[in-house]
């Protein structure tokens, strides 16, 4: 217990950290994507059987259609994409995955990989803004090592840049 | 048929950054215990409760247990806990409106709180998103809000100076409301223009603050209401529209959520055109950026028209359509009592409460909570009961 005098009034407080871990089911169909991520480096959407509509992240569930998708349902994604929109992420905060400092600046984006319907968002190997713009391609940059953890294996989706 | 709902009692604290004077509980017990006083009512002629914050911010999960019964006070009584992110002040609105519009109690106490400061805003925020496949990236409320405005911007031609306007009209007519956190009377555009860029396009001050305090409604039925006050605030509407699992499933911008919302509020309401038929609206603009996006998803002004919107004047407290007298979200966001705050501003707006931001002959009031994965909830207000 801390106490400290501000003004006229006393102000005490406690302070604590706790360590909760937890676990987290990820679901059949994130099971699948994770090892053809790390099995084949591949990436995997699911498609809707009513709609056709491409999801990415895979689901287990149409929301359009109320439509159970199953791995039978699942569909590979190429790694590249069309960015949407972009910013540069430039304020510390605790990233409640570690317990530490998320380090930034970082570069961080929507984006729609070729084929699905869906948007989908991830860190891009970019902090200057005036180097980003609207309807640049994009393409994952896979880790050497793949262990079947999204930001692990793909670090970050890196810009094609237009000379390219 | 649904019976006729009033807000008839409202207590607020004043919002500040750190209430470290006091515990939740007593905190709570101050919104509460002014909005029984204002309604000049007792604990005991309440029916029951219903509470609301996001428990991550805390790092408590506080039950019924605890705030429900001592500060709000729900001993005895049936006691509901709602907590639905950004919305969770208007989903408490909503819920508080079920309970009377349905028959099954004849007045309800309404109470949001958030110590917002006890935590980390950002990092409890993003625990309320998916652990897999969100999280990693996610920089809590601000990150997404960039994206969005950063795509806003560039589809319609909207200006960061257009984005400054708005911190420096709510902030501005923050400090006509007591009860706002940031109060900035001589705020310039050149002040917002020139403080730091925290997640491009949005500077600090295109950002809502982190606030603490709580908000208490008092709702009464037709036959209640006319016992408590001479002017109770009717609902007319309330409307919920959720979207897709995650927020990047459709493009960012354009919150399809409000329009849909506000459409089948007006319909319901029987609001043909809102700039004329509204009166005043209590919006959630969490960035500078969104009040503009909103006002169009709001059908206020057409697509991309939201800065020319601005520029004519329209949304200041001498327009047409006054957007956020109170200060709005840029100016105070208890995050789980901030919708809450914009119906409560929407009701002292009809009952001609509002001092210095008073708006003149209201009847119609307009309040909306945003949140989640791009969610919105929109309440329709007015000095009649909707016959």
């Amino acid at each position: 217990m801390s106490k400290t005098r501000k003004g006229q009034e006393d102000i005490f407080e406690i302070k604590w950290k706790t360590d909760l871990p937890y676990r987290y089911s990820i679901g059949k169909l994130a099971v699948k994507f994770f090892e053809e991520l790390k099995e084949n480096k591949k990436i995997l959407g699911s498609k809707c059987p009513k709609c056709e509509k491409v999801h990415f992240p895979p689901r287990a569930v149409c929301a359009d259609c109320f439509i159970k998708m199953t791995l039978d349902d699942m569909v590979e994604l190429p790694p590249r994409g069309t960015l949407e929109g972009f910013t540069v992420v430039n304020y510390p905060f605790t990233d409640p995955s570690t317990g530490g400092i998320r380090p930034f600046p970082y570069g961080y984006a929507l984006f729609k990989l070729d084929g699905a319907d869906t948007y989908t968002m991830h860190f891009v190997n970019e902090t200057d803004v005036t180097k980003m713009k609207i309807g640049q391609r994009v393409e994952a940059v896979f880790n050497d090592e793949l262990i079947g953890d999204l930001t692990a294996d793909i670090p970050y989706f890196r810009i094609i840049k237009e000379e390219e | 048929m649904t019976n006729k709902t009033a807000v008839v009692g409202i207590g607020q604290t004043k919002f500040r950054s750190k209430r470290r004077d006091v515990n939740i509980p007593e905190m709570i017990y101050e919104a509460v215990k002014m909005a029984l006083d204002d309604a000049q009512l007792e604990p005991k002629d309440i029916d029951a409760i219903i509470i609301g914050n996001m428990d991550h911010f805390e790092g408590i999960n506080f039950s019924e247990l605890w705030t429900g019964i001592d500060a709000a006070p729900g001993y005895l009584k049936p006691v509901v806990k709602v907590a639905t992110g950004g919305t969770t002040g208007s989903s408490l609105a909503i819920c508080g409106y079920h309970n009377i519009a349905s028959g099954i109690y004849d007045k309800v106490l309404v109470v949001g709180w958030e110590k917002l400061n006890e935590g980390g805003a950002t990092t409890g925020i993003i625990t309320a998103f998916d652990p897999v496949w969100e999280r990693p990236s996610l920089a809590g409320a601000l990150g997404p809000l960039a994206l969005m405005a950063g795509m806003y911007s560039a589809k319609y031609g909207i200006t960061s100076e257009q984005a400054a306007k708005v911190t420096v009209k709510n902030r501005s007519n923050a400090a006509n409301n007591p009860y706002a956190h940031l109060q900035m009377p001589d705020i310039t555009i050149d002040y917002v223009m020139s403080s730091q860029v925290i997640s491009y396009p949005l500077r600090l001050h295109d950002c809502c603050p982190q606030s603490e305090g709580a908000c208490a409604l008092i709702y009464a039925n037709e036959k209640e209401a006319k016992k408590i006050t001479d002017t109770p605030a009717w609902f007319h509407a309330v409307e919920t529209a959720h979207y897709y699992t995650f927020g990047t499933d459709d493009k960012m911008y354009d919150l399809p959520t409000a329009t849909i919302a506000s459409k089948k509020a007006y319909k319901r309401a029987g609001i043909k055109n809102p700039i004329k038929d509204l009166d005043v609206a209590e919006i959630y603009e969490p960035t500078s950026w969104s009040e503009l996006s909103w006002t169009e998803a709001l059908g206020f002004c057409k697509p991309g028209e939201g800065g020319k919107l601005l520029d004519e004047g329209i949304t200041q407290m001498s327009g047409e359509l006054p957007v956020n007298p109170s200060g709005g979200v840029l100016s105070t966001n208890p995050i789980g009592a901030t919708a809450l705050v914009r119906v409560a501003e929407a009701a002292i707006q009809i009952m001609d409460r509002g001092g210095k931001r008073q708006v003149p002959d209201v009847e119609k009031a307009l309040a909306m909570g945003f949140g989640g994965s791009l969610w919105t909830e929109v309440m329709i207000l007015g000095n009649e009961p909707l016959r």
